[in-house]
């Protein structure tokens, strides 16, 4: 996970304190309910400029930092290949 | 610039509305608004996609406010704040019927409240099954605006089983598909609003009347809800400043011990004081504008709702007292206290926009508050 991933997901998970957060972290565990997980959503398509496909838009996608991460990163990939082939 | 600066220019000015009946139905209005070319208007650009212009919904809500029933204004408000703006997202069917609704040829209705989970929308019933390029539709929707009147609804179906947020969409349903059926929903209160219950009996449509993808219904609810949370905040600026304007007329005319009521310090400090709680309301709505319109700040909206309800009930509630049996003619305060309260349950009630309030605090009390 990148520093801009992390510090995007860190301010949505209340119960993380002072521990650090790794691809295990469960977000639900850490505070992450439906709420959050939207304007988490919203974050992850404004700030990151990507947009999630909806086959990752499931719960497994939300369930650990590292499911999520992997999702963004198929989207980040997903579009790099799209601005490629519009060169 | 002031949300309300354009507005305010626009008090002065002739509006196009004025040549229609003070009873004209929310459905004739909005084809009317459609005619004038006033529903593009709202949208920065002219563009639903780039969202709302609060100052230019601002100046059509105060203007509609001004001249219709709670009915009508509120029939013209959802689907400007909600439908169109979610419609955009959409391909197909949607664009098309965009496309009509924007000329004020079709009439959408929002159809997100279910039969039996009412507030918990995450706790829905109404279905809808993936049948290789088609989709079927099965569950009933209540107390939905323009529902009798509409020529589609945009309906938040579940496509899983779970409370999860990405097991919602939104499907976009012909009023006249087979298996749609409407019937008023029995109120005296909203007139001209069209409000109705939805039935969907096995309402088959092709697949592209999904309407801003599989799994977005309740985050595209999220964006769009936070819209018409701003939308009612102007819409009760408008209410509020209307009728302490009408109630202090009243009170200046209504003759009593040699004067008139206005000249009574109780009576005047009674009406300043609900003055001071919509100018304060007034002033939150300003503070809170952009970042719900440019930001979907979905924290901001539930302020703002909460906020538009409170004073909407205490401004109305102290001008309809203060109006005497004056205040219970048709058409009066009283009368609109009781439509008003509409503010307080219509898209969220007030517990549940304080708790999305309560959610977004900082737990540790170092941050930001909302
Ligand atoms: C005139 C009118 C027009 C409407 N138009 C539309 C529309 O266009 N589209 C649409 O989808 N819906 C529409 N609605 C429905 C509206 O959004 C719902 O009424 C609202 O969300 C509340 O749901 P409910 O009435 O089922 O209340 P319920 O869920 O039955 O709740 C009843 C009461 O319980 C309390 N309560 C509920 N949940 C909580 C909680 N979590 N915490 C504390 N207290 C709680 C509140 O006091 C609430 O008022 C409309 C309603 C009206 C009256």
């Amino acid at each position: 996970m990148n520093q801009p991933f992390i510090d995007l997901l860190t301010p949505f998970l209340p119960n993380l304190g002072d521990r650090p957060l790794t691809e295990d972290s469960r977000l639900h565990d850490l505070g992450m309910n439906s709420m959050k997980a939207i304007d988490l959503l919203f974050a992850i398509e404004d700030g990151l400029g990507v947009s999630l496909p909806d086959e990752d838009l499931n719960d497994t996608t939300f369930a650990t930092a590292g499911s999520l991460w992997a999702a963004v990163q198929r989207a980040q990939d997903a579009a790099e290949g799209d601005r490629r082939a519009a060169a | 610039m002031s949300v309300f600066a354009a507005r305010e220019a626009a008090a002065g000015t002739g509006s196009p509305l004025a040549t229609l009946p003070a009873d004209t139905s929310g459905a004739d209005l909005w084809h009317a608004l459609g005619a004038q070319n006033r529903l593009a208007g709202v949208y920065r650009g002219n563009d639903p996609r780039r969202g709302v212009d609060p100052a230019a919904l601002s100046t059509l809500l105060t203007d509609v406010d001004r001249r219709f029933g709670v009915g009508s204004t509120l029939a013209v408000t959802v689907p400007l704040a909600t439908c169109l703006p979610l419609l955009a997202h959409g391909t197909g069917p949607a664009t098309h019927t965009l496309a009509d609704s924007l000329d004020g040829h079709t009439v959408v209705a929002l159809a997100a409240t279910d039969e039996d989970s009412g507030c918990d929308l995450a706790a829905l019933d109404t279905r809808v099954t993936f049948d290789g390029d088609r989709v079927r539709l099965d569950g009933t929707k209540r107390w939905i605006t323009n529902a009798t009147t509409c020529g589609a609804a945009l309906v938040l179906a579940r496509h899983r089983p779970g409370p999860h947020f990405t097991n919602f969409t939104w499907v976009l349903v012909p009023a006249d598909a087979p298996g749609v059926r409407a019937e008023p929903a029995g109120t005296d209160l909203f007139d001209g609003s069209g409000t109705g219950h939805l039935a969907f009996d096995g309402v088959r449509l092709t697949r592209e009347h999904v309407v801003g993808g599989t799994g977005r219904g309740l985050s595209a609810f999220a964006a769009h809800i936070a819209t018409e949370r701003l939308a009612g905040a102007l819409w009760a600026v408008a209410l509020c400043e209307r009728v302490l304007r009408d109630t202090a007329r009243h009170l200046g005319r209504r003759r009593q011990g040699g004067g008139v009521l206005w000249d009574r310090e109780a009576i005047r400090q009674r009406w300043a004081g609900a003055l001071l709680r919509s100018r304060q309301h007034r002033a939150l709505t300003e503070s809170l504008t952009e970042a719900v319109a440019a930001r979907r700040d979905t924290a901001a909206a539930a302020l703002l709702k909460a906020s538009a309800a409170e004073t909407v009930e205490h401004v109305l509630d102290v001008c309809a007292h203060l109006q005497g049996a004056h205040g219970f003619r048709t058409g009066g305060p009283q009368q609109l206290r009781a439509q008003a309260a509409l503010f307080g349950i219509g898209g969220g009630t007030t517990e549940v926009v304080l708790d999305i309030m309560a959610e977004t605090a900082p737990l540790a009390g170092a941050g930001e508050l909302p």
